[in-house]
């Protein structure tokens, strides 16, 4: 829900100016355009560099999908011969192509192609936007909206990160489903929207207070005093849930039986780093590097790279901090500078550290960025993709090459700077104990072991329900990784989806994980969780779950385990 | 002149952001490429064009591909198509 001040934007603020246009004036108006949608393109360029994060590469395509039709002579051609043969002026030769291009959509029988005529009405906006901001020469400013709630036909979805950030509270769509890219975006940014409030732009005036419900769909203009009590009980009822969980910030992770559990924070964004401190991570077990080498014309160089590092390690201040070397294979090469061959099979490809020892420029640009990171606070160095112990002796020998370097070059470094493998592929998991020696940490990756483990491409959807991690193979290799390194003294962890699922929280809890690390929005919820499980009695069915041929099996101890949890509690 | 008939599998169909993946993937190409479907034929390499086509799940399309590097840039439309744009589903 949120409560604020309508703020209407409606597509008719785009000024058509539908008096005829003079011979003489028909180059300019044509210049008019194309700087017009020069303007647009270039927008779409400066939202597309600022993307980061988990929907990054979804917004990533919209954006590219705009630009092409920005570039596209089917869209653009139709715009200037109206003026240069129709005498229309810029605005009103735009709009006549959107109705001539929105007529066609709505005539498809597909309900969802239909819909998509949104984007040709976003991208025409944009460049009547354009347009008019050309004419009067004014900057676009969206300078603070605090307490706004935007109410407009349309919205594009990478527009909703921007609006969010400048502290719009709600989206009211005039159009759009629920269903609807920008409403799913919407939804992982926490921002209430309605879609599909046909007469909202009527319905609604600017600076109206309005009351939405993003999961109702209700909109309430003038909210009564009954709606207010309403919005301030479900205000309370929120507040106090994120107290509650705001009160395990503060707090060690324990189990019931008073064990400490060490939780880490996967990270990506200056956002997810905040709100790692807000929860109350021991660390992050996680830094993933690639976001600094994709969808950009240039590798970034030591020094852009050391400001990201150090931006991290004191953020952070004084936790440590696990940055991962560079995790890219051929099936992200399109979106890099890196000049990769295509591959047959990119999963089984040059990737991880394997691309790493093959490019040791690149590789030692990064090392030297991240030690140079390591005099402002404790640095690990996690290595990807590792199947061999020889491709570790490599990495250390790097490692230390650059440390001497940047030493003698007068460069302050940590005394020592940990570097550890994740185990990801399923020979380094049966290859550990003679592997375990060189590593300084462990870091097991549950997404891409239980992919190689089983032989199953996680993105196929053919083979969606056999990608599982009950299956006693990989239980067999988290339990081997998780003793061996133990036994060695080695810290290992856990980074994949698997440990901020708290649907196998228990089961890591039995196979003796110690520490987790995962999205920083769900720190809280698994520390909740831990507190109310039993270490010592999980550990007892360890043996039944490794014994467990079966998934149906593994089930039925994870059930067990769960009812002996609840009988005990 | 290459020609291969394919049908649509990916749920969505040939929406704005498939037809965008469609254009790049011929980006590299110096082939020119045609989608025809119930009677109409496109420039592939053209966003507009493509999302015209009004293509959704279960559509059977003829490809076309003519130029230098024709057997190549039919190979990389066939696996667009074949990968389901990437969509996952």
């Amino acid at each position: 829900m949120a409560l604020g001040r309508a703020r209407l934007e409606r597509p008719s603020r785009y000024l058509v100016d539908e008096r005829p246009l003079p011979a003489a004036e028909i180059d300019d108006e044509i210049e008019r355009l194309r700087r017009a949608i020069e303007l647009a393109r270039e927008e779409l360029g400066v939202l597309r560099d600022r993307l980061h994060g988990s929907m990054a590469r979804e917004v990533a395509e919209f954006i590219d999908a705009h630009s092409l039709m920005l570039a596209d002579r089917e869209l653009t051609s139709g715009i200037y011969d109206l003026i240069r043969q129709g005498g229309y002026r810029a605005s009103a030769a735009l709009k006549l192509q959107r109705d001539r291009l929105v007529a066609v959509f709505e005539a498809m029988d597909d309900p969802y192609l239909r819909s998509r005529k949104e984007d040709v009405e976003q991208v025409i906006a944009r460049v009547q936007a354009g347009l008019q901001r050309d004419s009067s020469s004014e900057e676009r400013k969206l300078a603070s909206r605090i307490g706004e709630i935007l109410v407009s036909d349309t919205v594009a979805p990478a527009e909703l990160v921007p609006l969010a950030e400048a502290g719009v509270l709600g989206v009211v769509l005039s159009s759009g489903s629920r269903v609807s890219h920008g409403a799913i975006l919407a939804r992982s940014l926490h921002l209430p929207m309605v879609v599909a409030a046909h007469d909202a732009l009527g319905a609604i005036a600017e600076n109206d207070l309005i009351l939405i419900n993003g999961d109702s769909g209700e909109v309430i203009v003038h909210p009564s005093s009954a709606d207010l009590a309403r919005f301030r009980a479900w205000q309370r009822d929120s507040l106090q849930r994120s107290r509650q969980l705001a009160l395990l910030a503060e707090r060690d992770t324990r189990t019931r039986d008073g064990v400490e559990i060490a939780l880490w924070a996967n990270a990506e964004s200056a956002a997810d780093v905040a709100l790692a401190r807000a929860s109350g991570a021991v660390g992050i077990g996680l830094y993933r590097t690639e976001f600094l080498f994709l969808q950009r014309r240039e590798l970034p160089d030591e020094d852009e790279q050391f400001l990201a590092y150090r931006t991290l390690v004191l953020g952070m201040g004084g936790l440590p901090v696990t940055i991962r070397t560079l995790d890219l294979g051929a099936d992200k090469a399109d979106n890099s500078v890196l000049m990769l061959d295509p591959e047959d099979n990119p999963a089984l490809g040059v990737r991880g550290v394997r691309l790493s020892l093959r490019h040791p420029q690149l590789m030692r640009t990064q090392l030297r960025a991240i030690l140079r990171a390591s005099a402002y606070g404790p640095v690990r160095i996690l290595v990807p993709m590792v199947c061999a112990s020889e491709e570790m002796t490599q990495m250390r020998a790097l490692l230390r090459e650059c440390a001497r370097d940047l030493r003698s070059a007068g460069h302050e470094i940590a005394e020592h700077v940990e570097l550890g493998a994740m185990i990801e592929v399923p020979a380094a998991a049966i290859a550990l104990p003679g592997m375990i020696r060189q590593l300084d940490f462990v870091a097991i990756g549950t997404n891409d072991l239980v992919q190689y483990t089983l032989a199953i491409d996680r993105n196929n959807d053919h083979l969606a329900d056999l990608y599982d991690p009950l299956h006693p193979a990989v239980l067999r290799l988290l339990a081997q990784t998780i003793t061996i390194a133990q036994r060695a003294r080695k810290p290992v962890s856990l980074c994949g989806e698997m440990a901020g699922d708290r649907r196998y929280t228990a089961l890591l809890l039995a196979l003796g994980l110690t520490d987790f690390s995962m999205h920083p929005g769900v720190l809280l919820e698994v520390r909740e969780l831990i507190a109310t499980l039993d270490r010592g009695a999980l550990r007892k069915h360890a043996a039944a779950l490794l014994r467990a041929p079966t998934r149906a099996r593994i089930e039925a101890v994870l059930a067990r385990m769960a009812a002996s949890a609840a009988t005990s509690a | 002149m290459i020609e291969k008939d394919i049908v649509i599998t990916n749920k969505l169909g040939l929406h704005a952001r498939a037809s965008a993946k469609l254009v790049q993937t011929l980006h590299g190409f110096q082939s020119s490429a045609f989608i025809s479907c119930r009677g109409k034929e496109v420039n592939a390499k053209s966003i507009m064009g493509v999302m015209m086509l009004a293509a959704g799940l279960g559509v059977a399309l003829k490809l076309r591909t003519e130029g230098p590097d024709e057997a190549a840039a039919m190979a990389a439309l066939v696996d667009l198509f074949e990968r389901k744009f990437d969509e996952g589903q």
